[in-house]
């Protein structure tokens, strides 16, 4: 099979057909954790996952990335099936992943260390994605030294510059407070742009699923499935680089009480766990 | 009302929880317990209270220390003990680093071995002493044996632990930046494990000389235990006391040893100069 192509016409970077996974628990019944889920992104797009706690976003993310194999369905990038964890699928995590014995340059050379770059292109690369994510002045601190927010500026700094074919996040502002979260959504904006990536991310932030997001996949509980597919097309053709950028436009108050009506109908009860 | 550091506003107490203890305080509490320890033992042999014979006075022992390390040869005696100590130490680590990292890593291997490896752990190594005896006799290899015994099922089962706990996600980044087994064992797990790793050596010497001691009271002429073996039999109570101190200080030593070779090793663990 080559590449798929969306309604629109525009090929497919990434395509899910029909993905379930069932985890087997060793006591008590399987947990059918995500049914379904088919959804498309398109190259250069930035796709995001929302939905309550426990629907399956981070799931999805995981089986995006190899880390989870499905039960059923089909993953493919570029038209190809995923199998497997690659460099080609890097993901920033939620929690701290930097590694405490190496300085900020060389976690950011990490990856490429491990594909064999050479030196000279690897500390090219490194320089300019750590100034990307504004952390120059610390390159040769070591995490230990660094904010929670500078840390996840490392992370994304490591994966950008591995040069993946498409970008994993979850929640990779989840753990920061609420001004240093905000920073980092812009940065995100503007190395989206400058580095023109595809990305898949997961967020049950509202206001960062609209700001961020080209495409969002909601998805409901049970089962954890895609509910509906929303494009925030009130914000094409616009050029946003602000939360209030965004604000201010016409749609985006129609769209939060949409999103807000959703999550309240799907995350009401919070009764399992 | 302006609130000055120092200032008498903030109360403060002996006893409070949660607060930390400045430096000078911290050493003048800790000398202070071995003076008055070392106070009433003076008291108790001066006063008569106790029988000298049985119990020498602190200084008599520091005295007989001197003699011993001047006039007697203990150097050799103190010389053996540490080379036994460190070659069967450094035998039990070069197999239990890296047995117990697999183990931590790989289910497979866990599986394989943990079965053997827990089943030793609850089999104290002293019991082996009179088979090692029949096996090695009297020379240096039951010793060692005994040493090696005593340390190594523990030591793998610590550094395995230790491996286990590396965090998933460190390990999930390495896997979807593209590196394989191998890469990411010696590139995350390794060195992520590394400062437990030391620390589980540290607190494994401790239990090494225990087992040191006893191997060398029951079935040696030299050594520190040795001596102190040779000394009970003409009630030298005096040197049987020096050995002891000797070897509380030498355990002490390694001890510091480890603490600054953690702080050499691992200088990005530390987070005083933020
Ligand atoms: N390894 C696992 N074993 C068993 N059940 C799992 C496992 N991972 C996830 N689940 C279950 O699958 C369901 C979806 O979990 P998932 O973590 O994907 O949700 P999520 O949408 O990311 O939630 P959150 O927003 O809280 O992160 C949950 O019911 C969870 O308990
Ligand atoms: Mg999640």
């Amino acid at each position: 099979m080559t590449s798929a192509t969306t309604t629109a016409g525009v090929s497919a970077k990434l395509h899910l057909q029909d993905v379930s996974k069932t985890f087997r628990v060793r006591h008590g019944d399987d947990i059918e954790a995500i049914k379904a889920v088919s959804f498309e992104t398109p190259e250069n797009e930035v796709c995001v996952l929302l939905g309550p706690s426990g629907c399956g976003k981070s799931t999805v993310l995981r089986m995006v990335a190899g880390l989870e194999e499905p039960t059923s369905g089909e993953l493919m990038l570029d038209g190809h099936p995923i199998a497997g964890a690659d460099r080609e699928r890097g993901m920033v995590f939620q929690a701290y992943t930097s590694f405490d014995w190496l300085t900020v340059q060389a976690n950011v050379e990490y990856g490429m260390r491990l594909n064999a770059v050479p030196k000279k292109e690897r500390r090219e690369r490194a320089a300019h994605f750590i100034e990307l994510v504004g952390l120059t002045k610390f390159s040769q601190s070591y995490p230990k030294q660094l904010s929670g927010g500078m840390k996840q500026r490392v992370a994304i700094a490591r994966t950008l510059a591995n040069d993946p074919t498409i970008l994993l996040m979850d929640e990779p502002f989840g753990a920061l407070d609420a001004q240093t979260r905000w920073h980092m959504q812009e940065l995100m904006m503007s190395i989206v742009e400058a580095a023109n990536t595809t990305v898949l991310m997961v967020t049950h932030d509202i206001e960062e699923a609209i700001f961020l997001g080209d495409r969002i996949e909601f998805m409901s509980r049970h089962p954890g499935t895609v509910h509906e597919e929303i494009i925030p097309d009130f914000k094409r053709g616009k050029r946003i680089t602000t939360k209030e950028d965004l604000i201010g436009l016409d749609g985006y108050g129609d769209l939060e009480r949409h999103i807000l009506k959703l999550m309240r109908e799907q995350g009401g009860d919070d009764t399992d766990h | 009302m302006t609130v000055r550091s120092g200032s008498s506003v903030y109360r403060r107490r002996w006893f409070e929880f949660l607060t930390p203890l400045g430096q000078p305080w911290r050493l003048i509490l800790g000398v202070s317990i071995w003076v008055i320890f070392f106070g009433i033992w003076e008291i108790a042999v001066l006063s008569g209270w106790v029988n000298p014979l049985l119990v020498p006075s602190p200084v008599d022992v520091l005295i007989t220390l001197y003699e011993l390390f001047a006039e007697r040869g203990f150097l050799s005696d103190v010389g053996i003990s540490i080379a036994r100590i460190l070659g069967s130490f450094a035998v039990a680590c070069v197999i239990a680093i890296p047995l117990g990292i697999l183990m931590g890593s790989f289910k497979a291997v866990e599986a394989f071995a943990n079965p053997f490896v827990s089943a030793w752990r609850y089999l104290p190594a002293p019991a082996f002493i009179p088979i090692l005896l029949m096996w090695f006799g009297t020379g240096e290899e039951p010793k060692l044996a005994l040493l090696f015994l005593g340390v190594i099922f523990f030591l793998i089962t610590l550094i395995m632990d230790h491996t286990a706990q590396v965090r998933t996600e460190l390990i999930e980044t390495a896997m979807t930046l593209g590196g394989n087994r191998s890469q990411i064992l010696w590139t995350v797990v390794v060195p992520a494990v590394l400062p437990n790793v030391l620390i589980a050596m540290r607190q494994m010497l401790a239990i090494a000389w225990t087992y040191l001691v006893i191997a060398e009271i029951i079935a040696s002429t030299t050594g520190i235990g040795a001596m102190m073996m040779r000394a009970r039999r003409f009630l030298h109570t005096d040197d049987i006391m020096a050995g002891i101190l000797t070897i509380g200080v030498l355990g002490l030593l390694f001890d510091v040893m480890f603490r600054w070779l953690y702080r050499v090793l691992f200088p990005y663990l530390d987070q005083g100069e933020r």
